[in-house]
């Protein structure tokens, strides 16, 4: 067997080092050639990860015992020695940077099991995938002196399934205070970016644009290396299918900031449509979270075991409580705090110009009783309005020292219009937080005055300053416009904005930092454009594009230019879908006899076939077997002809 | 301090005594017993708040002391023994009612209507300790209290005056006597508490109605004034929304099946994916049907049904109605102001926090709507006619069933999918019960059921006199009842539109045997048709002669009962134990499995594929309440059944026991 020589680059020794040469025959196997390679090279060093890299031809010679000719390997091949693991900079749902060491040489869908796997706690997902990023049209200078990177290119890649747990995080982020920062930046969500920024930020103008985004998706079921990626490039990481298996919000803290980060982002930046009350109490739940994230990020990194044990502990105390307590203080239990204060009240009628007039008021229950003077507070008073079912919104103006609530009291004969007046902030809050309260059937003794109070202070210092001294954000002040898409922003000044995400946050600030995450989501998740990615597509037999929309259980075909939804095609009625590869047309067979074909015009045919695909591998994914991920499966599902 | 301790410690005497007369097992079969309850009951009411007690209809009475007496016929016989001597000890002991004057200082319930319960209103609230704890004050005999008092150490006053302040606490519970208008236009007066959900008195109503508990079976409420219906959610408190009703409200509480209630969830294709062709919708499989469900029920958040159209919205205060495009979010109903994008420019028309969604009726004549399927959006509070009602019309029934459910599922979300499984659960458990009792049925059924004939007959009032029997006895105790005069349930009431010829007709007639689906009335023995005719005559509904329930023929096959005992004191449940039985019995009478679809009362034949109509048994109703107004509710000065029944295998079977002692 003739012997020739085969010259390999080895990266390590960077890229103007001359190639070494080999002498081979067609007969070794790539095993040896590596042998031969790493001996000749002199580097004594670890070189596991290494494999051979055939540039022309683009792919890994990843099986050892084939054999060059095998392989087809001639002289004339360009073959590089580099490491399968490479840094890799990720761009996060949430914004930031971070750099992690991937694997370039596996597919892509492996590559996201990695990370995943290092950077959360949760079981094996399939829902997120990586893209390449939206070209940033600013100089690069400014932003790297801004960004952050978080490094985790240090970690060592486990192979455990499950990590382990220490102090609440995967066992890996607590080696060092630097990579616990990490864990913290993953696990907590990020504080509101300051409007400036959002509108700074790239926003689709039309589901056109919408539609470009998903173009960028990698191959799943090619490496990073075949799909040009190099060492140190950016990439953003995405949940790409809008099916979330399993969702544990006590093991997933991770995986679901990142996902409450993401959603948030597409509200923020107007990706998804939502209506004016919507975008208030996204922008209510966003300063709640805000908030929490702030204040309580201990709640975040403990153990979920001792969540458990924590939460039991307190019931069993509220128990004992009970138990505990003196007759006395159940005695003051049935007697609830009550408020007591001269305010103005006024009713408006038809044709009437009566101002307000004073009366001693005296707030008990869910009740307002009004009395002519303090002294006759002993005795009937002249009204009593029972708050329960009522509306109540702030009139306030802060600037002219105007602090009215106004209550809409239900009655058999419709709502009865009443404004009371109060002097000052301070009396404001509490009778506004009372009558808040009040209207949802909760008496002041409810543990959740104080904190009423207190959110209802801090949204009255937020209309106080002025937005443009106060561009900076402090921890307890948020600049209401940065909760709100730009879109609002534009279209309310803080003073009629602050009012308005007040109101929606009334009604969400009870919750806990996961809960009010979970709604967030919730409410995400019920907007009807949810859960759509865009492709432009050429119909077979249309002579216009049109737009495929790609939900979680459906396909639906949405006219360009108007935006309405023509036709709608469930997943479960589709019969079977082929991908002809050579002129890139999707055909799909539903049951009755329906067939539709088209081209894909904005997008890799590919990217919608994986997309169906990956769809109806999650469909088969049930709650039992969720610990196994049947991969396989998945790449038949998504691999195209690569899979065959 | 002092007057409080010995207030709570004489109320503890009393309550502790009542726990204890409820775990008796054994009764003593006196003969006397009977006239001995007699004193119970005077002694009962005497304290009570009588003026509300008079204006209780007469046959609301007797319904209502059945109620109660199945409450009380645990605890009677062991306070019977005591009663004499009570008697004396209460007026001995001035003081003792003053712990239930304390009470009623929480109880007064923030309507103002307990103030003058005499005005002979619908609506009247009383204080309940006012009236239940006193009732039962008379058994408690001071002898057992004071030794046991005066030597306790004062950590055990304190846990029993704690424990007091819990049952104060449960005293504070508001409770109402409400009147549920049956399918054929009969009525039940029960105790509903605040704490009960729909689905109990559901329940309470399906044992006492024997009825097949499908999941259609709802309460719902009219509105007279506005034209309004609106079927109650499971979940939901039932006294939140009746007290939310004017003191002079013609409002009904209405027992019915209602399809469109989980339709949703049987056809939710219809629903979700309207916009199909009738024929996809009607050939889905059922696979499909399911996993729709769990698509938009089951995830992480409830899908909306994505609901589009023009809708004719009345505007405020004018007489016209203008269409506008409309659409349904999981957070509202949005319109598209003229030339605006669908997507971006949507105006909030409502959201759902505070309003509930009702079907308006006649709008066409009511408010010259284009169509008469029409729904409404207010508060639930507002009673009349206002500016802040919003009213919609669709161009058809379905539209109209489409948005209403939409709006329910964006209103209630996930509660109305927990529901259905309850109910779901329900109906398949009474029907496998009762397919067991069918097989081994019969012919005993008809001799039980001219017993409870003739009973119902005494229990009307037509026997005053002490009966032989102490158990019957009970019913009878307030004053008898007159019956109505059968013309005045007959014709059907003018202003009702439901179908009311043959409804008519089907009152008239001896129609027992017709109100049973074919198949049952193979199976059972039916009641004979003199027993019908005394149905027809003997108006108040409540105490039409009784055919058989129908879990009724399981029970014969049971161990006769030992003895005419009295009901065994272990039962605490809210339903009636034997001897307000014949009471109840017409009722299943009535409402029998295939009762008429209650759709037909106000959706008209809108409803896909409809069955052949029933005879509709709606009408009467109205005119019973036209004749004679009867209160749709009132707080009982009873104590309140222990809401959420018991175990109600046993209970049936007790029962039977019963009624084979009485015959």
């Amino acid at each position: 067997m003739a012997v020739w020589d085969l010259s390999v680059t080895l990266e390590d020794l960077g890229a103007e080092a001359p190639p070494i040469t080999v002498s081979v025959t067609s007969d070794l196997h790539i095993g040896g050639v590596i042998l031969k390679l790493v001996e000749k090279s002199q580097v004594r060093r670890d070189w596991s990860d290494h494999a051979l890299w055939w540039e022309q031809k683009q792919q890994w010679l990843l099986r050892p015992s084939w054999t060059l000719e095998k392989c087809g390997i001639h002289a004339d091949a360009r073959l590089i020695f580099m490491p399968q693991h490479k840094a890799l900079k990720l761009g996060l749902p949430n914004g930031l940077t971070i750099r992690v060491r991937a694997c370039f040489s596996g597919s892509v869908f492996r590559t996201v099991l990695g990370i995943c796997k290092m950077l959360s706690e949760s079981r094996p997902q399939t829902e997120l995938s990586l893209l390449r990023p939206v070209e940033e049209k600013k100089k690069k200078k400014d932003k790297d002196l801004s960004e952050e990177v978080y490094d985790l290119t240090d970690v060592p890649l486990t192979s455990v399934s499950r990590p382990c747990l220490y102090n609440g995080m995967p066992a890996h982020f607590a080696d060092s205070p630097k990579t616990e920062k990490v864990y913290k930046m993953l696990s907590v969500p990020q504080p509101a970016p300051a409007p400036e920024a959002i509108a700074k930020l790239y926003r689709p103008a039309s589901i056109v644009d919408k539609a470009h985004i998903h173009s960028r998706w990698l191959d799943s079921s090619r490496s990073l290396m075949q799909q040009g990626v190099q060492e140190n490039d950016r990439l953003w990481l995405r949940f790409k299918y809008y099916c979330f298996h399993d969702m544990e919000p006590k093991y997933d803290a991770v995986r679901l900031t990142q996902l409450y980060e993401q959603a948030r982002w597409a509200i923020l930046l107007e990706d998804i449509d939502c209506t004016e009350e919507e975008m208030m109490l996204f922008g209510g739940l966003q300063y709640h979270i805000n908030k929490l994230s702030l204040s309580e990020p201990q709640a975040m990194t403990s153990t979920p075991a001792m969540d458990d044990l924590d939460s039991a502990l307190q019931c069993l105390e509220v128990k004992l409580d009970v138990g505990g307590s003196s007759p006395q203080d159940l005695l003051d239990n049935l007697t609830a705090p009550e408020l007591n204060d001269y305010l103005k009240i006024f009713r408006p009628k038809r044709l009437t110009l009566k101002g307000y007039k004073q009366y001693w008021f005296k707030f008990k229950d869910d009740s307002i009783s009004y009395y002519k003077s303090k002294e006759e507070s002993l005795g009937e008073p002249i009204q009593q309005i029972n708050l329960k079912g009522c509306e109540v919104a702030p009139d306030v103006n802060v600037a002219g020292q105007k602090f009215c609530i106004r209550l809409l009291i239900p009655a058999p004969e419709g709502m009865n219009e009443v404004y009371l007046r109060c002097e000052n902030e301070e009396q404001y809050s509490r009778w506004m937080a009372a009558c808040r309260l009040a209207s949802k059937g909760k008496s002041l003794a409810d543990t959740s005055f104080q904190s009423e109070i207190q959110s209802i202070r801090s949204f009255l210092a937020m209309q106080q300053t002025n937005p443009s001294t106060n561009s900076s954000q402090t921890d307890d002040n948020i600049n209401t416009h940065s909760l709100v898409s730009p879109r609002y922003s534009k279209k309310y000044k803080t003073k009629q904005l602050a009012p308005k995400i007040l109101d929606a946050y009334q009604n969400v600030a009870q919750l806990s930092l996961t809960d009010a995450l979970l709604r967030f989501l919730q409410i995400w998740q019920a907007l009807p454009d949810f859960g759509l990615s865009f492709v432009v597509v050429r119909f077979k037999g249309s002579r216009k594009d049109e737009v495929l929309g790609i939900a979680p259980n459906r396909l639906i075909r949405i006219d360009l230019g108007v935006g309405d939804v023509v036709k709608t095609w469930r997943y479960n009625n589709m019969r079977q879908w082929n991908v002809n590869w050579d002129i890139r047309q999707v055909a799909i067979e539903f049951d009755g006899n329906v067939n539709i074909a088209f081209c894909c015009v904005t997008a890799d045919c590919k990217i919608v076939h994986e997309f169906i695909g990956g769809y109806i591998f999650m469909s088969t994914r049930s709650r039992e077997q969720s610990d196994t991920l049947n991969e396989e499966l998945f790449h038949k599902l998504t691999g195209g002809h690569e899979a065959l | 301090m002092d007057d409080i301790d010995a207030m709570f410690s004489n109320l503890l005497g009393e309550m502790d005594l009542l726990t204890q007369s409820l775990g008796v097992e054994t009764l003593p079969p006196e003969s006397s017993s009977s006239t001995s309850k007699e004193v119970n009951f005077t002694m009962g009411f005497a304290d009570m708040n009588v003026e509300s007690l008079n204006e209780l209809e007469e046959n609301d009475f007797d319904a209502l002391m059945a109620d109660l007496m199945a409450d009380l016929s645990a605890t009677e016989n062991k306070l019977v023994a005591e009663l004499e001597e009570q008697k004396d000890a209460k007026v001995a002991n001035p003081d003792l009612p003053a712990p239930p004057r304390e009470l009623s200082s929480y109880v007064v319930p923030s309507l103002s209507t307990t103030t003058s319960p005499d005005t002979g209103l619908n609506t009247t609230y009383t204080p309940l300790a006012d009236s239940h704890i006193p009732s039962f004050s008379p058994p408690q005999p001071p002898q057992h209290e004071k030794p046991s008092m005066e030597d306790v150490e004062a950590q055990i006053k304190s846990d029993k005056i704690k424990l007091a302040l819990e049952k104060l606490k449960e005293a504070k519970v508001k409770k109402l006597v409400v009147k549920v208008v049956m399918n054929d236009g009969s009525s039940k007066t029960l105790m509903v508490d605040e704490r009960q959900t729909v689905r109990d008195v559901l329940d309470n109503l399906f044992e006492k109605t024997h009825c097949d508990c499908n999941v259609d079976w709802s309460l719902s409420e009219t509105n007279p004034e506005l034209q309004l219906e609106r079927g109650f959610e499971d979940h939901e408190n039932l006294v939140d929304p009746l007290s939310a009703w004017t003191r002079d409200s013609e409002n009904k509480v209405l027992f019915q099946e209602r399809t469109e209630k989980y339709e949703v969830f049987k056809n939710p294709q219809n629903f979700y994916l309207w916009k199909k062709d009738k024929k996809t919708l009607k050939d889905m499989k059922d696979r499909d049907k399911e996993l729709l469900v769990e698509e938009n029920f089951c995830g992480p958040s409830i899908i909306v049904p994505d609901l589009e159209g023009v809708l004719y919205l009345r505007e405020d205060n004018k007489k016209s109605w203008k269409p506008r495009l409309f659409l349904l979010r999981a957070s509202g109903i949005y319109y598209v102001p003229k030339g605006k994008s669908k997507t971006r420019d949507l105006v909030c028309f409502v959201q759902f926090d505070n309003v509930n969604v009702y079907y308006g009726k006649e709008y066409k004549n009511k408010y010259k709507a284009p169509t008469d399927f029409c729904f409404v959006l207010k508060h639930p509070q507002i009673q009349k006619e206002s500016q802040y009602i919003k009213y919609l019309c669709c161009d058809d029934s379905w539209m109209m069933t489409l948005w209403v459910t939409g709006i329910r599922i964006a209103k209630y979300g996930k509660s109305l999918y927990e529901n259905y499984k309850t109910s779901m659960a329900k109906a398949q458990l009474t029907s496998a019960w009762n397919n067991r009792s069918t097989t081994t049925t019969s012919t005993p059924s008809t001799s039980s059921t001219i017993t409870n004939a003739k009973a119902s007959g005494k229990a009307n009032g037509y026997a005053p006199q002490p009966p032989e029997e102490p158990v019957a006895n009970i019913g009878i105790e307030p004053p008898p009842p007159p019956p109505l005069p059968p013309a005045q349930i007959l014709p059907p009431h003018p202003t009702v539109k439901r179908s009311p010829s043959p409804n008519a007709t089907t009152k008239k007639l001896p129609s027992l045997p017709t109100k049973y689906p074919p198949s049952q009335a193979t199976i059972f023995n039916l009641p004979a048709p003199p027993l019908s005719q005394d149905d027809s005559s003997e108006s108040p509904p409540d105490f039409l002669p009784p055919p058989p329930p129908l879990p009724d023929p399981g029970f014969l096959s049971l161990p006769p009962p030992v003895s005419f005992l009295p009901p065994p004191p272990d039962s605490d449940f809210p339903l009636p134990p034997p001897p307000p039985d014949p009471a109840f019995c017409p009722v299943t009478n009535r409402v029998p499995k295939p009762a008429p679809p209650p759709r037909q009362l106000y959706m008209g034949a809108d409803v896909p594929a409809p069955p052949p109509p029933p005879p509709p048994s709606f009408t009467p109703t109205s005119s019973v309440i036209k004749t004679a107004p009867l209160p749709p509710k009132r707080t009982t000065p009873m104590q309140a059944a222990p809401p959420g029944g018991g175990d109600f295998m046993s209970e049936l079977a007790r029962a039977m026991a019963k009624k084979r002692a009485n015959q």
